[in-house]
């Protein structure tokens, strides 16, 4: 097999390309994870040593680092965490200034050596991949090598990004995956960051307009969660969700006879969070009433 | 004998039974999650968020089994999503755990040591920084 046979030309990727400042951290025995995703988060602009990291990542049981630790650290320190997979797409992303995590088993599979890395460069003409590996600073491999080492793993990648930096290639489903995950870890600012970047990108994404009303939420932004929520409702008319949220978010703000209409909305509209939605309604009509009562004491 | 195998299970009978009258969500007046609302229809019956809320506790203990410190094992879920979890909870003694090649020279036996030195220098693997492959 020649390079060229898992290699599609492209004409829009320069022939070579290098990431300067990615910085290196060797790694300490087994630490390979802590290690890459240090260089991966520093690179993003997050201050962080591997030794911070190896709490987060690292399973001491399976003497190695999982991916989906990796990603959901990254989560924990605000950036995306967005997988790749292919060769392809790797010098996409790296031609586009990203850097990519890879995992690759230096042995085989009956001796599995599995490692991370931080890939910041190849050079098409030369046939050369170049990383941050182990110990070595932007180690040279031949595209024949990392092609059979990375390939174990089947192409696996990881891009950690700013939340307002999108990949070169980017599929809306996973981006919002990846921002979801950012409110899960708690992190509503970058969370926001992430679903006012998709915004941009798909204007009528309805996830990400629920999405950006829930962490304004969560950061006690309620206008602008209220305005998100009513863009939603403008694009599923439909969905009780949109109504349910909008619903606390006015409650929230003292506006409770709006605040009932839209609970009432979402009932009318049912649908499997119906008895969620029930509640919600529930919930602001008895709001209403003790405020009510509350002025009668006076 | 009876007892030591009755012992351990009534221990964990207990503590599954105390996890789930304590710990199952029941409805509440919420705002929907983000995650729901991706998940759309799968995610928005109760059955689903205890499946949600079991899988989580599954990988807890696993990831505390595999000597992670039962907070951070916590932390680590709360990540996640339930896709992301699955595969751990399903196969993690089969999931790749990258820990790196350093301490590979000094452990393989010597057979292992020559396929693979050979296999480097072909450009099969590359277990030995010290061996330059073929461009």
């Amino acid at each position: 097999m020649t390079p060229k046979d898992y290699l599609t030309e492209s004409n829009a990727r320069p022939s070579n390309a290098v990431i300067d400042d990615v910085p290196f951290f060797p790694q300490d025995e087994l630490q390979c994870g802590p290690a890459s995703l240090a260089m991966a988060l520093n690179w993003s602009g997050v201050t962080v040593e591997p030794s911070d990291l190896t709490q987060e990542v690292f399973t001491p049981g399976l003497k190695g680092s999982l991916q989906n630790s990796l990603i959901g650290s990254a989560r924990r320190h605000g950036r995306i965490a967005y997988p790749i997979a292919g060769i392809d797409a790797l010098m996409t992303e790296i031609s586009a200034g990203h850097p990519v995590i890879v995992l690759v088993n230096l042995g085989f599979s009956w001796y599995p050596k599995w490692h991370y890395a931080v890939v910041i460069g190849y050079d098409q003409i030369k046939e050369e991949i170049i990383l941050h590996s182990g110990l070595t600073a932007g180690e040279i491999l031949s595209f024949w090598t990392f092609n059979n080492i990375w390939k174990r793993s089947e192409y696996w990648g990881l891009l950690i990004l700013p939340p307002d930096r999108l990949p070169s290639v980017v599929e809306e489903g996973k981006w919002l995956t990846a921002v979801t995950g950012l409110e899960n870890a708690g992190q509503w600012q970058a969370a926001t960051t992430g679903y006012a970047s998709a915004l941009k990108r798909w204007d009528s994404s309805f996830i990400a307009w629920m999405g950006l009303g829930n962490s304004k939420y969560n950061l006690g932004e309620f206008n602008s969660s209220a305005d998100a929520f009513q863009q939603a409702t403008r694009l599923q008319p439909a969905n009780g969700m949109a109504y349910n949220n909008l619903a606390h978010v006015l409650a929230e703000q003292g506006k409770l006879d709006e605040a009932l209409l839209a609970a009432q909305y979402a009932v009318d509209l049912g649908g499997p969070f119906q008895d969620t939605f029930r509640q919600t309604l529930k919930e602001i009509t008895g709001m209403k009433l003790y405020k009510e009562n509350q002025g009668k004491a006076y | 004998m009876l007892n030591r195998i009755i012992r351990p299970v009534s221990v964990f009978l207990v503590l599954a039974i105390c996890l789930l009258n304590f710990h199952v969500p029941s409805v509440q007046a919420q705002m929907i999650g983000t995650d729901a609302v991706i998940a759309g229809q799968q995610a928005a019956n109760q059955r689903a968020q205890v499946a949600d809320f079991l899988a989580r506790e599954d990988v807890i203990l696993i990831l505390t089994q595999y000597g992670v410190d039962p907070v951070e094992a916590q932390q680590r879920v709360t990540s996640l999503s339930e896709e992301e979890l699955s595969s751990i909870a399903n196969s993690i003694d089969r999931l790749p755990a990258g820990g790196g090649a350093v301490g590979t020279v000094v452990g393989a036996a010597l057979i292992i040591f020559l396929v693979l030195l050979i296999t480097d220098i072909v450009g099969l693997t590359h277990v030995y920084p010290f061996v330059n492959h073929p461009r």
